[in-house]
């Protein structure tokens, strides 16, 4: 209650100050008339009155004071007063609040966007219910000490039905398929999930109703956005029929905009409990599940354990080296994001230490300007912290300015950076300024002040009046010490700036070096048309591929078009299967070793279309047909790996793609690198559409143009349609694909460039601030080195060498530093060694040419002092 | 030759304040006057340290002040007890019973 009180009155006479003032003085005068009075009551004249009254009650103006000094609302109002001071003093220093704040709100912008992302990705919790229950299975292989997202159907099935902990298990699989609507066909992102799965999610439908274990391969559940795009709602996309594979499927319910998972999926297809796949060496699903309440993510992978080795024992062929982990989802979709989030994290780290140092560097000038002032007040009995408190309040204030204007900085380079996001970066929709980022930026800003003011208050703190006042720096009797601990702060900051820029140098040496890599095939003007033909029986599919060939005679009469082909596996491409082989007449096998290859399903006229050379034998024809003898051609590397010097031609290979059938080698053709140009070149395994018609269904239409790829997009579209509209279509060009495949790579080298950059300028605005105040202090001394017939060369060489000095220095401790942050980015580089001596050699010399040009001006400033007005100066 | 010192007793002058204002509705002065006059002379009240004390018992939700006339038709600020007021009077008092009557029992001791 008095709490209260004390709380309101205060700050009504914060809001009415003036009126309280009033009131004060008021019952004040009021006082001591009355004690006036009471005296002349007693005889006294109004003079002796007066004075009696003064001298029984004392002086009024003391008497006001002290009874206006009673609330804690005084001491906010003299924190006010202090800090009105701090911002008048920064006033009329613009060119240091100017400075300080600019360079704060680069360190603190660069802090808060990416601090935004690690809080969005990797802290916040995921938008499911009771999020930190959700796992995911993953299947660990002791022998290899591999773990693969993937789980085989028989082993989930098994973890559900033995399993107590867990409260539901979900098996899906999926991707990008051929939707069909009445009358196209679109490319969505489809999951086909198990009944399960809403109660993992916890999800209620926001119209229709979710399906059952009944509905499997009957209904399908959308997502609101595509029942907005295709159906114009939610309530009228209940009941309607999709096409999915040929078969059709019924909208069961539509779920609310928010939930996408997993991968941004729109449309949840239902498939049986019960795995339809019974193989357990065959990783068909990925699994997700709900802990019941209460139990640990440790209890849960005991009893799993228990499960794993039941199921060892039960299956020893097939199982005997698998464990089954349950992964947090946070972690299962964060992952591996989070090496490059702290990377970054701690690349804006480092900038902001630059831009503190740089902070420190200016105040601690100002303050050694203000050495007098300060000896001054501390003669006059200032107390320690009277005289900390102006220095640590002026950073404050700068620190918050700077806070501030970090936050508007940061608003358009969270934009930038999630534009930039390549599509591998999970939950980047999510990422957005919040009340978190804004009370960790507030924290920096707070931070970023007592760093910053800590040399410099505790110098103040330790000025010895009598000394200080000795010393006149104008006159060229500086102390030692100051230059040394500027001169120190100069070269942490080059230091840092160098583990930058060795950092930047390594990332854009490997974007450089993947950029220019030979892929083994010709990106330029190559058309990708994505293309998913409708086929769920074995008629489909043979009709599928009879149609794409027609669709290839037909793109070839296209003007622009100079050769057309289709391939499943296409190199940076969505689709593709790889797995073990053998051969017949190959090299010999160590028992346990089987050889691996990727595998891809071609058209005649592939290789000539994306320029991978045949380098033996011939390309697929139309005689390779499905009746004809099964044909196979082979990469220059799986030739190598399985034929060493024995002639490939003729011999006999076999793979368990989608039959057994042995197959003739009747090609070799040059390697590609398959996912991206970080790849390898490695063993491929190509075999002809007609002959694999399970697997040339979903293809790319891969088409070399002479003019731009894009501009034949509507009439290829066209055409396509003319043959089978139903075949869902997607289009994009070999180079974008490209660009994608390096997306991670250049968003990292982009950014830590970016960052290296602004580190950069801090630094020169470092070395610059450094020899301009040296330079201003050493005036007179340089006046009379003039004046007494010292070379303007030497002058100047003086300046330089002392930059360069603090340089070396920097560049020399930066070294040691790199050595210790390079190992963070091996994993991150492709073909270039952590210890490059490129980018060694060119950051270092970078740096020594940035400080060298920071301290130009000075040194010409310093080469062109007049002698006589340096001597007269004062 | 010293001034008797005429200063409240540590401690007492919250308790002081309630009782008299307890009597009636006093300002400032009305307190100090009444005080001394009760105490003859004995106590005399700084208006320094009143005027805060009367600042601090009221935001304690202890006075109720408000702005009236005085009898010489001066606008003056009168505190009233309020009743929170009352109960602390109470209990300072009892407080101070106790601790006086143990300090002239102490003081009456005899060897």
């Amino acid at each position: 209650m008095s709490l209260w009180r004390q709380l309101t009155y205060g700050l009504r006479s914060l809001a009415r100050r003036s009126k309280r003032n009033q009131d004060v003085a008021d019952e004040v005068e009021q006082y001591f008339e009355e004690a006036t009075a009471a005296w002349v009551a007693r005889g006294l004249s109004a003079e002796e009155a007066r004075r009696a009254a003064r001298l029984e009650g004392g002086n009024m103006s003391v008497v006001r004071e002290r009874a206006r000094s009673y609330g804690w609302e005084n001491a906010i109002e003299a924190f006010c007063g202090d800090l009105r001071f701090a911002g008048r003093q920064l006033l009329k220093h613009p060119a240091f609040t100017l400075t300080a704040t600019f360079t704060l709100a680069l360190g603190i912008g660069a802090n808060t966007a990416i601090f935004t992302a690690v809080q969005s990705i990797l802290l916040a919790p995921l938008p499911y219910q009771s999020p930190d229950r959700l796992t995911v299975l993953n299947t660990h292989f002791a022998d290899i000490g591999r773990t693969s997202p993937r789980v085989t159907g028989p082993d989930a099935a098994d973890v559900r039905g033995q399993m107590t902990d867990l409260e539901a298990v979900s098996l899906y699989s999926g991707g990008q398929l051929g939707v069909e609507l009445h009358d196209h066909a679109v490319y969505t992102m489809l999951t086909f999930v198990d009944a399960d799965f809403w109660r993992v999610f916890n999800l209620q439908p926001v119209a229709g109703r979710l399906f059952t274990d009944a509905d499997a391969h009957r209904a399908a559940l959308v997502s609101e956005q595509f029942a907005r795009d295709n159906f114009g709602g939610a309530q009228a996309a209940v009941g309607q029929i999709l096409r999915v594979e040929n078969e059709p499927i019924e909208i069961a319910g539509v779920l609310p905009a928010a939930f996408d998972f997993p991968a941004r999926t729109q449309v949840w297809e239902a498939r049986p409990l019960l795995p339809e796949s019974k193989s357990r060496t065959a990783f068909n699903y990925k699994a997700v599940g709900r802990l019941r309440p209460g139990v640990s993510f440790q209890t849960a992978q005991t009893e799993l354990d228990a499960v794993s080795r039941r199921l060892q024992i039960a299956y020893p062929a097939e199982n005997r080296n698998k464990q089954i982990l349950a992964v947090p989802l946070q972690k299962a979709l964060t992952g591996n994001a989070r090496p490059t989030l702290l990377l970054l994290w701690a690349t804006v780290g480092f900038i902001l230490l630059i831009a503190c140092v740089n902070v420190t560097h200016l105040q601690l000038v100002r303050s050694m300007e203000r050495q007098r002032e300060i000896a001054i007040r501390k003669a006059l009995g200032s107390s320690l912290l009277q005289v900390m408190q102006p220095v640590i309040l002026e950073s404050l204030l700068v620190s918050l300015l700077g806070a501030v204007a970090g936050v508007m900085l940061a608003y358009p380079a969270i934009r930038l950076l999630v534009a930039m996001a390549p599509k591998e970066l999970p939950r980047s929709s999510e990422i957005h300024l919040n009340g978190w980022v804004l009370a960790f930026t507030l924290g920096l800003g707070v931070l970023t002040a007592l760093v910053s003011s800590m040399l410099p208050a505790l110098r103040a703190a330790k000025v010895d009046p009598a000394e200080a006042l000795k010393h006149d720096a104008s006159r060229g009797m500086t102390r030692r010490g100051a230059a040394r601990l500027r001169d120190g702060l100069v070269i942490s900051e080059v230091a840092a700036t160098f583990v930058l820029a060795v950092g930047a140098g390594l990332l854009l040496h490997t974007m450089m070096t993947l950029a220019s890599r030979d892929m083994g095939y010709q990106t330029r003007r190559l058309l990708v048309v994505d293309a998913d033909a409708p086929a769920h029986t074995e008629q489909d599919a043979h009709r599928a591929v009879e149609q794409f060939n027609r669709v290839f005679a037909q793109l070839a009469a296209v003007p622009g078009v100079e050769r057309v082909a289709g391939i499943m596996g296409l190199p940076t491409g969505d689709y593709g299967s790889n797995g073990y082989y053998q051969t017949k007449g190959g090299l010999p096998v160590p028992p346990g070793h089987n050889p691996s290859s990727v595998f891809s399903v071609a058209s005649p006229g592939y290789f000539q279309t994306l320029g991978i050379p045949i380098q033996r034998g011939r390309d697929f024809n139309a005689q390779d047909t499905y009746e004809s003898p099964f044909t196979a051609v082979i990469s220059e590397s799986l030739a190598r790996q399985s034929f060493g010097t024995i002639d490939p031609l003729g011999k006999q290979i076999q793979c368990g793609l989608d039959s057994d059938k042995w197959m003739t080698v009747v090609g070799v053709v040059g390697d590609v690198r398959q996912d991206s140009p970080a790849d390898a070149p490695g063993p491929a395994l190509y075999m002809p559409m007609a002959q694999h018609p399970f697997y040339a269904n979903q293809i790319h239409v891969v088409l070399r143009t002479s003019v731009k790829p894009l501009t034949l997009m509507n009439g290829v579209k066209e055409k396509i349609a003319q043959v089978n509209p139903f075949i869902a279509l997607r289009f994009t060009t070999m180079d974008e694909m490209m660009n994608e495949s390096m997306a991670v790579e250049r968003f990292r080298a982009v950014l830590i460039s970016s960052f290296a950059g602004v580190g950069l300028l801090l630094a020169m605005l470092g070395v610059y601030g450094t020899m301009a105040y040296s330079v201003a202090q050493q005036t007179f001394e340089i006046g009379i080195r003039i004046a007494f017939g010292a070379e303007k060369g030497v002058i100047l060489r003086t300046v330089l060498q002392h930059a360069a000095k603090l340089a070396c220095c920097g560049i020399a401790a930066g070294l040691v530093l790199s050595l210790i942050f390079a190992r963070m980015v091996a994993s991150m580089l492709v073909g270039v060694r952590p210890m490059d001596p490129v980018s060694l050699g060119l950051a270092s010399s970078l740096l020594l040419l940035t400080a060298l040009a920071a301290a130009l001006a000075p040194g010409w400033k310093a080469m062109r002092i007049e002698p006589m007005a340096a001597l007269r100066a004062e | 030759m010293t001034d008797p010192n005429t200063d409240v007793i540590q401690g007492t002058l919250d308790m002081l304040i309630l009782k008299t204002v307890s009597l009636e509705p006093m300002h400032g002065f009305g307190i100090a006057r009444r005080v001394e006059q009760i105490s003859r002379g004995v106590f005399k009240m700084n208006p320094g340290s009143l005027l805060t004390a009367l600042q601090r018992l009221e935001r304690a939700g202890w006075l109720d002040a408000e702005w009236r006339q005085t009898e010489n038709s001066r606008r003056a600020k009168f505190y009233t007890l309020t009743r929170a007021g009352k109960k602390q009077l109470e209990n300072e008092t009892a407080d101070w019973t106790r601790r006086a009557s143990a300090i002239a029992r102490l003081l009456k001791a005899e060897a």
